[in-house]
């Protein structure tokens, strides 16, 4: 289970902005990648989708060129949670919805139920199985979306800011959903600009800078390099500029973190 | 005070066309005008449709059944907007739904409602400049806005609802899709804002109690709480259904209170409640 990417160069037309990555490997578990507005992320992750051509370099996707996957075989490998749930709703229901993607698993009737089912009481969303998507409330609606992800249970999951619009009971649905799929040894990569996030929930975390990658290593080593922040247009934790307003400038990774080391 | 400048709500309520429930229930609140207001609640709660509802949009624009009644200074939104849009800025949850998807530059998206106002192409221009100046979308002015990331699409739907100098401000979630430096930069903006009358959602707790003067805090349609950040999270009862500020926990798991025992809920609140100088 793994994204191999070798000489990467991208760049748009009629557009000065490039993305270059050298060398990236990505193993399974859950991957965070991070940087500013126009940093690259969302670029990068529309090469890793395929919805760029890719001009220069190769990505591999568990062994498979990138751009060779097509139709079902890529749904089975990667499965994709863009930005705007609305670019990938288009059921009448949320039951088809879900449905549409669970078929392209499988045919069979009774199966195609059962994944549905699975994938709406994990996001919480079945008793509004019969509901238009449209009418659901935006945070809904990006649930959904990751419903249908669910449903085609790929290898590899690639999602564009999965937790932006989501109210806070929907991002506990699905960090708890994103940590079970890592320990099933699932690969997620997931592009955010919640450092607080970041900091309690992700082992591994990749900092674009102005397309180029600053950073690949833990949340503990970022934050604890204000040069590196500082060049990425980034900020600590919340917790962390908390304690530097207090003039304590030490890398606390979550609240308790910081209780735990200064309660006796 | 003068009834011209307050916001009064008074057993308002808001159903849906074929929606078996209210979206809002009776919400009852007299608040001054010209401050900040932030709207907290879980999904569904009714903040999105406070919003339109606040901004006029409901009923006039959007379709919707509204009980009670609703008073914006001595302005009547629900029955007058054609008067009442003229003073309000609007920026939407998405902001992909606000941009017009005529222009074919940044920064023609940007002079849109000023063209329609007939202003000169200098004053235009200079209108222009000083908002993208504002919201760090300078070096995009000749782009198109499709090209934007989530970010810079939702500086510049700010940049719009700000472009005719609206004196009544309605963001809702205005930051969900800005990198941590573009959202801290937008609420200290916020903040300066003074003389406006502003509403503001977001799931950003701890920004919101930094800037705002009161919260609203709504739950399943009805409004369930109302008063300074401060009183809000330092309830007794306090709410299970909005995460406290990271300030507020990391205080009350370390006994840092402020003199009157409350928490602090604010950055300028902890310094208070450590003996910290600002």
């Amino acid at each position: 289970m793994s994204v191999e990417i070798n000489q990467l160069h991208f760049t748009y037309q009629n557009s000065n902005f490039g993305l270059q990555i050298p060398a990236l490997s990505l193993d399974k578990g859950l991957t965070a990648i991070v940087g500013q507005n126009g940093a690259g992320k969302s670029t990068f992750f529309k090469l890793l989708m395929g919805l760029l051509p890719l001009q220069d370099g190769n990505i591999s996707i568990n062994g498979k060129g990138s751009h060779e996957l097509t139709g079902r075989a890529r749904l089975t490998e990667i499965g994709i949670l863009f930005q705007n749930p609305d670019d990938q709703l288009f059921n009448a229901t949320v039951k088809k919805e879900v449905t549409w993607s669970a078929r392209q698993i499988t045919r069979d009737r009774a199966q195609v139920d059962q994944i549905v089912e699975s994938a709406l009481t994990k996001v919480e969303l079945l008793d509004k199985a019969d509901e238009n998507p449209f009418d659901l409330s935006l945070s809904d609606r990006k649930l959904l979306a990751f419903a249908t992800l669910l449903a085609t249970n790929p290898q590899t999951y690639l999602m564009d800011e999965p937790m932006i619009a989501l109210d806070w009971h929907s991002q506990t649905i699905v960090l708890h959903i994103l940590k079970q799929l890592a320990d099933e040894g699932r690969q997620i990569i997931v592009s955010t600009h919640d450092m607080d996030l970041v900091a309690h929930s992700f082992p591994r975390v990749i900092t674009f800078d102005h397309g180029a990658m600053v950073f690949d290593g833990t949340p503990t080593a970022l934050f604890g390099s204000p040069a590196i922040l500082a060049q990425a247009g980034l900020l600590p934790p919340r917790i962390m500029q908390l304690c530097a307003l207090l003039g304590d400038t030490n890398v606390y990774l979550t609240t308790e973190d910081y209780v735990s080391k200064h309660q006796a | 005070m003068d009834d011209s400048q307050q916001i009064s709500l008074n057993k308002v309520s808001v159903a849906y066309p074929g929606a078996e429930r209210n979206q809002l229930s009776d919400l009852t609140i007299k608040t001054p005008a010209h401050q900040i207001i932030g709207i907290l609640g879980p999904s569904n709660s009714g903040k999105t449709t406070l919003c339109r509802l606040l901004s006029g949009i409901i009923p006039q624009v959007m379709r919707a059944d509204v009980q009670g009644e609703y008073r914006l200074g001595t302005l009547n939104p629900t029955a007058n907007w054609a008067e009442i849009n003229r003073f309000i800025g609007y920026v939407f949850q998405n902001p992909a739904d606000q941009l017009s998807g005529m222009a074919e530059t940044v920064a023609t998206e940007m002079a849109f409602s000023l063209v329609n106002l007939g202003q000169s192409a200098s004053a235009i221009d200079a209108k222009v400049r000083a908002l993208a100046r504002q919201f760090q979308l300078i070096d995009q002015l000749n782009q198109n806005p499709a090209t934007l990331s989530g970010g810079q699409m939702q500086r510049l739907a700010i940049a719009c609802a700000l472009v005719t100098d609206p004196e009544v401000l309605i963001f809702d979630d205005p930051t969900s899709q800005m990198d941590p430096v573009g959202t801290s930069q937008f609420f200290a903006w916020l903040k300066n804002q003074h003389d406006k009358t502003i509403f503001v959602t977001s799931t950003n707790v701890d920004a919101l109690c930094n800037t705002v003067d009161s919260l609203w805090v709504l739950n399943a349609g009805q409004l369930v709480a109302s008063g300074t950040p401060r009183k809000i999270f330092n309830q007794p009862a306090k709410s299970e259904l909005i995460p406290a500020p990271v300030v507020f926990n990391l205080a009350s798991q370390m006994g840092w209170a402020l003199p009157d025992g409350d928490y602090p809920v604010t950055q300028a609140e902890l310094m208070e409640a450590t003996g910290h100088e600002r």
